[in-house]
């Protein structure tokens, strides 16, 4: 692969004083402060080819403002390497300029004081766009995102949304190829929102720029992410398209179906019997519903193996890889007639190709799919320690192995009530991030 | 579309404009062209700027009218030095005007081209240094370009009234080599003034709390800058020479020109090097400032 966006054991400290607490710890501190060092990101390596949209992903704190901070140039890495369109970001940052765009959803690059047409021509002036691609591109941009409904104000006066509409077209006007957005639409309605992924689609799949993105919009992530990279605590936990966290972190699905003819169900339950149901006492406990990731006990801990699903991916379903095309399908409960079937083993398949396996092969009378929506696979994602790239794990938590090859020795699978209530685990969430 | 980890400065037609305007590239404009498109832009951009201001006229006119009153002690003092004494320490009037309009049009220099280095701090923490270093510009110009200075257009309409006041009661011979050193002498003013809040201003990239060191250097520079420094003690004047230069901004050139080059404690060539010396401070503090942004390490992590 020709990457065009690479960063190479990329690393960031900050070195900060401690305050001490009380008025006579302050004073000590001033005398003699106690520097401490702060990994921000921690030797995190990626590459992201010409044409692609990445997602960095991971919860407040993580790392991945600092990581595009190094990768535009803005901040310079303690160790490691980064290089960007062949250039080294921080090393040269006139000739990085010409190549990248980057929007900071939080904060404008527009002059404030001016109306955000006037700050489009700056832009033109700074980098030396030529007048006549200058009007074809904001005549293009003010058809994708309908800049010029606000565009004489200031910048000053307006929306959030509307202000990061037109900081997306500035950090487009010099047609760079490869652009940096931290959370490019914060604020945005969801009409708004929906426009300006349709324009990054088009800046991706028309013009092939390559877009490494952050953002905290699930929806987002799942309409436009070919490729997401998780990060958490400054280090790289997964790295590969969003179905492999679904996978990893308990993005699991069951299809519920009532089975007409007896002689389908009588097919099943040979294929039961043949199959080792080890461990079986898990499997009747998974997941009762949506949202009942492991990450969603009270505590909000994700206890050992917290990264496994709902009973896993694993867990003891009796598997019926032996019919044909049902590789990675079992089957979770049976109730006369009534079959929950569901995901079994790494390879399993996603929730709408074991769908048209299941009607496929049986006469099926009804039908009802659940799957985890996404927030609840990242809140998983977020609050489990599992190490990628050889992380320490915090105490508490056994590591286990990323290779997600023994789950079914997770003691934690046991139906908790109270386990599926979405809202109590929330504050969990935020106890885990870290500042910075 | 680059491919750029294998050629990365060869343009393909898709993105055309990196070939026209990546100054690195050795095929790139001459020096000259880039300063001429530089100034360019430098001139569109404060234009622009100038009319955002203009936008809000009430603010626009107080804005003006602070930078003027700001000088009012100074035209006060002078109108007493005119009217009630001869001279002060061993300086006729005359030539004590000469100081305090040179350094006060010094002054309105520095704000009107290098003055918005003073607000580095708040430039920082409102994080507009961020996106500054993504721009193909050098960062301290478009530190320069954040806004339009109103209050300088106050500050140089007094400096030139005072100035045109102390040129007509001046009774020098107004040679060209006379009008070249003063020109000289109020740019290199202009040029300590920079250098002295450039310094800070690389502080302040660290520690924000550099506003009120910045408070302190002006108001320091207002109330002893336009005086000769003889009058005071000798470890003031010194340290009015070596540690904060301000006898360099209009004392030592005026001194130059009205003949006290020999009584200003220090050698007549420094005296007289004064312009140069204002290059050279300013060079050095523009290194420091460059350095103090090669560390900076950004708002919010």
């Amino acid at each position: 692969m020709n990457a065009v966006i690479e960063a190479r054991g990329l690393s960031k400290v900050f070195h900060t004083t401690v305050r001490r607490p009380g008025l006579g710890g302050a004073l000590r501190s001033l005398v003699s402060p106690e520097r401490v060092a702060k990994v921000a990101v921690r030797d995190v390596d990626f590459r992201v080819g010409k044409g692609e949209l990445l997602a960095l992903l991971g919860p407040n704190g993580a790392g991945k403002s600092t990581t595009i901070k190094m990768l535009t140039g803005i901040l310079t890495p303690t160790s490691g390497e980064a290089l960007v369109a062949g250039v080294v970001p921080h090393r040269d940052r006139e000739r990085n300029a010409h190549n990248i765009g980057a929007v900071f959803g939080q904060r404008t690059q527009l002059w404030w004081d001016l109306p955000a047409r006037e700050s489009f021509a700056i832009l033109r002036d700074i980098y030396g766009v030529p007048e006549d691609r200058y009007r074809e591109r904001i005549a293009e941009f003010d058809g994708l995102l309908e800049l010029s409904e606000f565009w004489d104000t200031r910048v000053r006066h307006l929306s959030l949304g509307q202000r990061v509409r037109c900081d997306l077209a500035a950090s487009l006007l010099h047609d760079p190829p490869v652009v940096f957005l931290d959370e490019p639409t914060i604020g945005m309605d969801v009409v708004v929102k929906e426009q300006v992924r349709r324009f990054l689609r088009h800046q991706v799949e028309e013009r092939e720029r390559t877009v490494l993105l952050t953002t905290h919009d699930m929806t987002e992530v799942a309409r436009l992410a070919e490729r997401v990279v998780l990060i958490n605590h400054g280090r790289i936990v997964l790295d590969g398209p969003l179905q492999e966290i679904r996978r990893r972190f308990g993005g699991t699905w069951q299809i519920r179906a009532t089975l007409a003819d007896a002689a389908d169900l009588q097919e099943i339950e040979r294929q039961e019997r043949f199959a080792v149901g080890d461990g079986s006492c898990g499997s009747d406990g998974s997941g009762q519903g949506r949202g009942s990731v492991r990450g969603d006990r009270p505590d909000g801990s994700a206890g050992p193996g917290g990264s496994a699903g709902p009973g896993g991916p694993f867990g003891g379903q009796r598997d019926l890889s032996s019919l044909p095309g049902f590789a990675g399908i079992g089957v979770l409960r049976r109730e006369g007639p009534r079959v929950v079937f569901g995901p079994v083993g790494d390879g399993a398949p996603s929730v709408h190709e074991a769908l048209k396996v299941v009607i496929g092969r049986f006469q099926v009378t009804d039908l009802a799919l659940e799957e985890n929506d996404l927030e609840d696979v990242m809140r998983s994602a977020y609050l489990s320690d599992v190490p990628g790239q050889g992380a320490l794990a915090p105490e508490g938590s056994s590591s286990s192995p990323s290779s997600f090859s023994s789950p079914s020795s997770d003691p934690s699978a046991p139906s908790d009530p109270s386990a599926s209530s979405d809202s109590s685990s929330s504050a969990a969430v935020t106890s885990t991030s870290q500042g910075g | 579309m680059t491919t750029p980890s294998s050629s990365p400065s060869t343009p393909t037609p898709s993105t055309p404009t990196p070939s026209t305007t990546t100054p690195s590239t050795s095929a790139g404009p001459t020096a000259s062209v880039r300063g001429v498109r530089a100034a360019r832009v430098v001139w569109r951009i404060t234009k622009l700027n100038f009319k955002a201001r203009l936008e809000y006229r009430g603010e626009f006119l107080m804005g003006v009218a602070i930078g003027a009153i700001w000088q009012v002690s100074i035209i006060v003092f002078a109108t007493v030095l005119l009217t009630r004494f001869p001279g002060l320490g061993g300086w006729s009037s005359s030539d004590v005007l000469l100081i305090a309009s040179m350094r006060m049009l010094a002054h309105g220099l520095y704000v009107l081209f290098l003055g918005r280095i003073q607000y580095m701090n708040v430039l920082v923490q409102e994080g507009i240094v961020d996106p500054c270093l993504i721009r193909p510009m050098p960062v301290y110009r478009q530190v320069q370009l954040a806004f339009f200075p109103v209050n300088a257009i106050g500050d140089l309409v007094v400096a030139v009234g005072l100035f045109a006041a102390a040129l007509q009661r001046s009774s020098l011979d107004w040679t060209a080599g006379r009008i070249v050193y003063v020109v000289a002498g109020v740019l290199g003013g202009m040029l300590v003034e920079a250098a002295l809040f450039t310094a800070l201003a690389a502080a302040a990239f660290h520690f924000p709390a550099t506003s009120y060191w910045a408070q302190w250097l002006e108001e320091l520079m207002g109330t002893f800058g336009s005086y000769p420094l003889s009058i005071l003690p000798k470890a003031a004047s010194a340290a009015f020479t070596f540690v904060v230069p301000l006898a360099f901004i209009a004392y030592f050139p005026a001194g130059v020109l009205t003949g006290h080059g020999d009584d200003m404690g220090v050698p007549r060539a420094l005296a007289v090097a004064a312009p140069f010396v204002g290059l050279v401070a300013f060079v050095l503090s523009r290194l420091l400032w460059n350095w103090s942004l090669s560390r900076y390490t950004g708002v919010n992590g």
